[in-house]
């Protein structure tokens, strides 16, 4: 034993040599990107990026060794420990509250929108352990870092969409034959769960913060101020790690919020809004290890305004302040000289299209699904439209029905990719290319069956019903007929266009009554006992003819 | 009412009765064997079907060895120490054993479970066993250690010898102290360093310290040496705002921690220290850089304002912490590579101390580094620990199981306990002949005791009390046994009565 281990020695030396060289090397990027918004509201999207240059993903293939030691100076430790723990090869997790106005906003800049809570991540599937038990092992590690109900996003939850979320970086080849005998092929797996009723706060934010290298303290996270954050009409956070095939291991932490100045105390129908104003804090210190520390703000294009400080550039309609030489304490601020007017209308073409979602019918037994998609563009497009709904929900799929501007037509569904839910266990995936013509609405629908859980499937809680997740679109190229694959394991479809969310659903379901328990058995034993006596008397009764004297 | 109905009464058969009917107890539905063939086959399925309702519903208990465990506790390990003295003659050695025996004696306490025998030059070659230690008198440069070799001086007195031997065997007073301060025994540990910056904002920020040369040079050289003990990962990372939870009381030049201070120095809320992807147990070794505006930062030893000359600390059973004020700092951000050194230099002494390898005595020097003698000493310290865990544990898991009438045991468990006590006993055989494969035997036990004794199965009915069934089951089977007992009960006393008038009619005649 002894001698393996002076063997062994120099090798792992060279390699920790080796690993010093690669990974010397990191970048902290931070930016906030502020746009007014048509409806007078503010967009405010934090991203922070971190860049471990050299740095791969681990193969699952080693997750038996033990792993090389994990260095780090502006890489957050302890997601580096959960990503190597579990191989995880590209990883994103958004916590939304709210529901995105893609009509008066346009289009999100983090795509990753849906509310409640979304965690998908692309894995290798080799190796000693099974990607599902890494995917277990993820999510709740992840709950365990970020306080959130992760760990519910389990198998009765979890599909694998791959043609609608490709991976964004590369994906590692690992290819070529190991030590132990066994031979690579580097395929990688999706893993997609959404958690719809999960809500993001305060105890989601702390963990967050605490993975950024100046935290809350210095720099543009300075302005995270949860007392703010969470009173704005829509806000959620995003953890989005991808491997950069030529750079390294990368990633982005986003805080994304839509903020309403009018509704602040003294707008005086103005909506005006600096820094202290949108988040009661301003920039008084700038973050050391920061590369970048950047404010952008996008101009307003029709109105009259003034914007102080002066921007150290305004170029192409957006003015850049660098935070780490601009005069602090920075409070960049954006004044209007007349009271805001809303629009009659908005402008319909802000995003290439629009999406409707609803559940109709009264019953507790039977509903019916309807999903109208709306093209903006003078040009057919098609879109992308999957559904991870939890077997609560079971659809009828041979009665899905598309209508063209009210006239039914079933050449408007193509490609269409179903996975059958399976009660208690599984969720239903259904996929479909969908044409739509220029300047049309197509209705599709379908009948879908209610579930009926058991008593110890409800929740310990007030019942609200239950919240559905929210069907993704995603306008994708279908040029390629199906079988020949684009991009390598996300199926046939290159998409040309950020994922458009619907918003969620909520559905009733057949709840028994819990608040009294003992009351229903007493009830059922006394009609048990009743029958059972019933039919135990006649079988046992002895007639004897009474003689009555008349 | 009554008189219009009277014409229908059963007391009068009406004629057009099937003949059958005229004598109640001639249809087949009447018979008394029937009924009472009805009665007993509800009986008979009640009573095939408690067993199945046992068998359902009982808790699988299976039964623990607790007679060898008990008997377990009464034999204490002994781990024998083989010392083979090269040079003097016997009564020399005669009088070493004599003197040593007086110590052991005088403190049996600190000398438990280890058995240290003297053995003249012309006996060594005879106990081969276990590895030797040996002493030598041919030393020129004072007492010095090579390998399990000891050299003294030439004409070394014998209290001195047995003074160097019993530290060296020995090292661990019984004293409380160390007993805190040691971390318990884990087969892999995580060391995380990490360097703390006060408040990077304000200036002079270190964001770089070239860890892993110095671990090269000061950390991996004891993790090899302890490689037959534990297992260690090896991670760091840089935080550049890492506060204080106290103010740090300003001085003249410079700002000052009490020793008060020093008891909540480790600020868990906003340093983030701690781990979440494994349970092993974690060593912390932190540097600490003050903010620019609190520089010099040092330790004071007592709240008149006396400052400690050193910079560094040690938390028991968590980590070490070291205090730095940097001097100078270059514009890349790196610390100058002799303030590193000279950190992680206390980071390897820390480390050493938390994990128990014990400091060589005064005047003794030994040139590899860690010694095998303190090695062994660590190593019998950990068998002897280990052992009585697992002893203690399994005792536990024995009592609680006894005590707790709902506690599920399964197969599992009492594997676990079967192959813990296995362990155990491979331990006892091992000990005489290699205290490696002992180690190894009571690490193993260890495991297996704890696993069995935190075997998540254990909990499964404890919350599902015997009145909950009670109160769920009465109400259905209270209101469904009675009329069964009552026509069993009325059934027999008509068998009974039967009985008598047969055996009347049989005795009138």
């Amino acid at each position: 034993m002894r001698a393996s281990r002076c063997l062994i020695w120099p090798l792992s030396l060279l390699h920790i040599c080796l690993t010093v060289i690669a990974t010397s090397y990191e970048q902290f990027d931070e930016d906030l990107v502020l746009t007014p918004l048509p409806d007078g509201k503010v967009s405010a999207a934090f991203t922070f990026t971190t860049l471990l240059y050299g740095a791969a993903p681990r193969d699952p293939h080693t997750l038996n060794s033990p792993d090389e030691s994990q260095h780090y100076t502006l890489f957050p430790l302890a997601l580096g420990q959960l990503l190597r723990e579990h191989a995880v090869t590209e990883l994103h997790l958004a916590l939304n509250a709210g529901n995105w106005n893609y009509a008066r906003w346009g289009s999100p800049p983090d795509p990753a929108v849906g509310t409640g809570g979304e965690l998908w991540a692309w894995m290798g599937t080799e190796g000693p352990t099974s990607i599902d038990a890494r995917w277990r092992g993820l999510r709740n590690s992840l709950a365990g870092l970020f306080c959130a109900s992760l760990g519910a996003l389990d198998a009765v939850r979890t599909t694998a969409p791959a043609a609608a979320f490709p991976p964004e970086g590369a994906l590692p080849s690992w290819r070529g034959a190991h030590d132990n005998g066994t031979t690579t092929s580097g395929a990688h797996e999706i893993r997609h769960a959404s958690l719809p009723a999960e809500h993001v706060c305060t105890e989601n934010l702390t963990p967050f913060l605490k993975l950024l290298p100046c935290k809350a303290q210095s720099g543009l996270a300075a302005l995270l101020n949860p007392h703010r954050l969470f009173g704005a009409d829509w806000h959620g956070l995003g953890v989005h790690v991808r491997w950069v095939a030529d750079a390294g291991v990368e990633v982005r932490l986003s805080f994304q919020g839509v903020f309403d100045p009018l509704r602040a105390p003294g707008a005086r129908g103005k909506s005006d809004w600096s820094l202290h104003s949108l988040f009661d804090r301003t920039v008084s210190r700038s973050c050391p290890v920061a590369t970048t520390s950047a404010i952008r703000v996008a101009l307003p294009n029709s109105d009259s305004y003034s914007l102080v400080p002066e921007p150290a550039s305004a170029a192409g309609g957006v003015a850049v302040y660098d935070v780490h030489t601009a005069a602090k304490p920075l409070n960049v601020a954006l004044s209007y000289p007349n009271t805001f007017n809303y629009p009659s209308s908005y402008a319909s073409n802000s995003t290439p299209f629009s999406v409707k979602r609803t559940l109709t019918g009264t019953s507790q037994a039977w509903g019916r699904l309807s999903v109208r998609i709306t093209n903006h563009r003078s040009e057919e497009m098609h879109v992308l439209y999957l559904e991870t709904m939890p077997w609560l929900l079971q659809f009828h799929l041979h009665t899905l029905t598309a209508r063209v501007d009210g006239v039914l037509d079933d050449t408007a569904i193509s490609h269409l990719t179903y996975t059958p839910a399976i009660a208690h266990a599984r969720p239903t995936m259904l996929q479909a290319v969908v044409r739509l013509p220029p300047r049309a609405t197509v209705q599709l629908s379908m009948d879908v069956a209610k579930a009926f859980l058991r008593y110890t499937e409800h929740p310990p809680d007030a019942q609200r019903g239950w919240d559905l997740p929210p069907a993704v679109l995603v306008p994708v190229n279908v040029s390629s007929p199906l079988g020949q694959t684009g991009v390598r394991g996300a199926g046939a479809f290159v998409p040309t266009g950020p994922r458009v969310y619907t918003s969620t659903l909520l559905v009733d379901l057949a709840t028994p009554d819990f608040s009294m328990p003992y009351n229903v058995i007493i009830f059922t034993c006394t009609l048990v006992a009743g029958i059972f006596g019933t039919v135990f008397n006649t079988l046992t009764r002895r007639w004897v003819i009474v003689r009555v004297k008349a | 009412m009554p008189s219009t109905s009277s014409s229908s009464s059963p007391s009068t058969p009406s004629p057009d009765l099937p003949a059958t009917l005229h004598d109640p107890k001639s249809p087949f539905y009447q018979q008394v064997s029937l009924r009472r063939a009805i009665i007993a086959s509800y009986w008979t399925i009640i009573l095939l079907a408690v067993p199945l309702w046992w068998y359902t519903t009982s808790i699988e208990r299976l039964a623990l060895p607790s007679g060898r465990v008990q008997q377990l506790a009464q034999h204490s390990l002994e781990l024998p120490v083989s010392i083979c003295v090269e040079g003097p003659r016997i009564p020399f050695i005669d009088k070493i054993q004599v003197q040593l025996s007086k110590q052991i004696s005088q403190d049996p306490q600190r000398w438990k479970g280890i058995a240290p025998r003297l053995f003249g030059s012309t006996d060594c070659e005879k106990s081969s066993g276990n590895k030797v230690y040996s002493v030598k008198f041919t030393s020129t440069t004072g007492t010095s250690i090579h390998h399990r070799q000891l050299h003294f001086p030439p004409n070394t007195a014998p209290s001195t010898i047995v003074e160097v031997l019993s530290s060296l065997l020995v090292p661990y007073s019984s004293s409380r102290d160390s007993k805190h301060r040691i971390v318990q025994y884990a087969p892999h540990y995580r060391l995380a360093f990490s360097l703390l910056n006060e408040d990077a904002a304000a200036g002079d920020v270190v964001k770089d310290w070239n860890i892993q040369a110095e671990l090269r040079n000061y950390i991996n050289p004891i993790t090899r040496r302890l490689g037959a003990l534990h297992n260690f990962t090896v991670e760091s990372q840089v935080q550049f705002h890492a506060p204080l939870a106290f103010p740090p009381r300003p001085l003249d030049h410079s700002w000052g921690i009490t020793p008060a201070d020093l008891t909540v120095f480790v600020n868990s809320a906003e340093w983030t220290l701690s781990s979440s992807s494994s349970n092993d147990p974690v060593l912390h070794f932190i540097l600490f850089i003050p903010s620019a505006e609190r520089r010099p930062l040092v330790i004071l030893t007592d709240t008149e304002g006396t400052v400690s000359p050193s910079s560094a600390f040690l938390v028991p059973q968590w980590g070490g912490i070291v205090i730095h004020n940097p001097t100078s700092i270059s514009s890349s951000g790196t610390l100058p590579d002799h303030d590193v050194s000279t950190v992680f230099a206390a980071f390897a002494t820390q480390f050493q101390s938390l994990l128990g390898v014990a400091a060589l005595p005064r005047g003794v020097h030994a040139p590899e580094g860690l010694s095998a003698w303190q090695l062994d000493a660590l190593t019998r310290r950990r068998t002897l620990e280990n052992a009585q865990g697992s002893q203690d544990t399994l005792a536990s898991i024995v009592k609680l199981v006894d005590q707790i009438e709902n506690m599920p045991v399964g197969a599992d468990v009492r594997d676990d306990v079967e192959d813990a006590l296995a362990a155990l006993q491979d331990m006892r055989d091992a000990a005489p002949v290699s205290l490696a494969q002992a180690f190894a035997r009571s690490a193993t036990a260890l495991g297996l005791a704890s696993r069995a004794f935190f075997n998540p199965g254990m909990l499964a009915l404890l919350y599902f009390p015997a009145e909950h069934t009670y109160a769920v089951y009465t109400p259905l089977f209270a209101s469904a046994l009675i009329p069964l007992v009552v026509a069993a009960l009325r059934e027999f006393m008509a068998w009974k009565r039967e009985r008598r008038e047969a055996a009347l009619m049989k005795a009138a005649p």
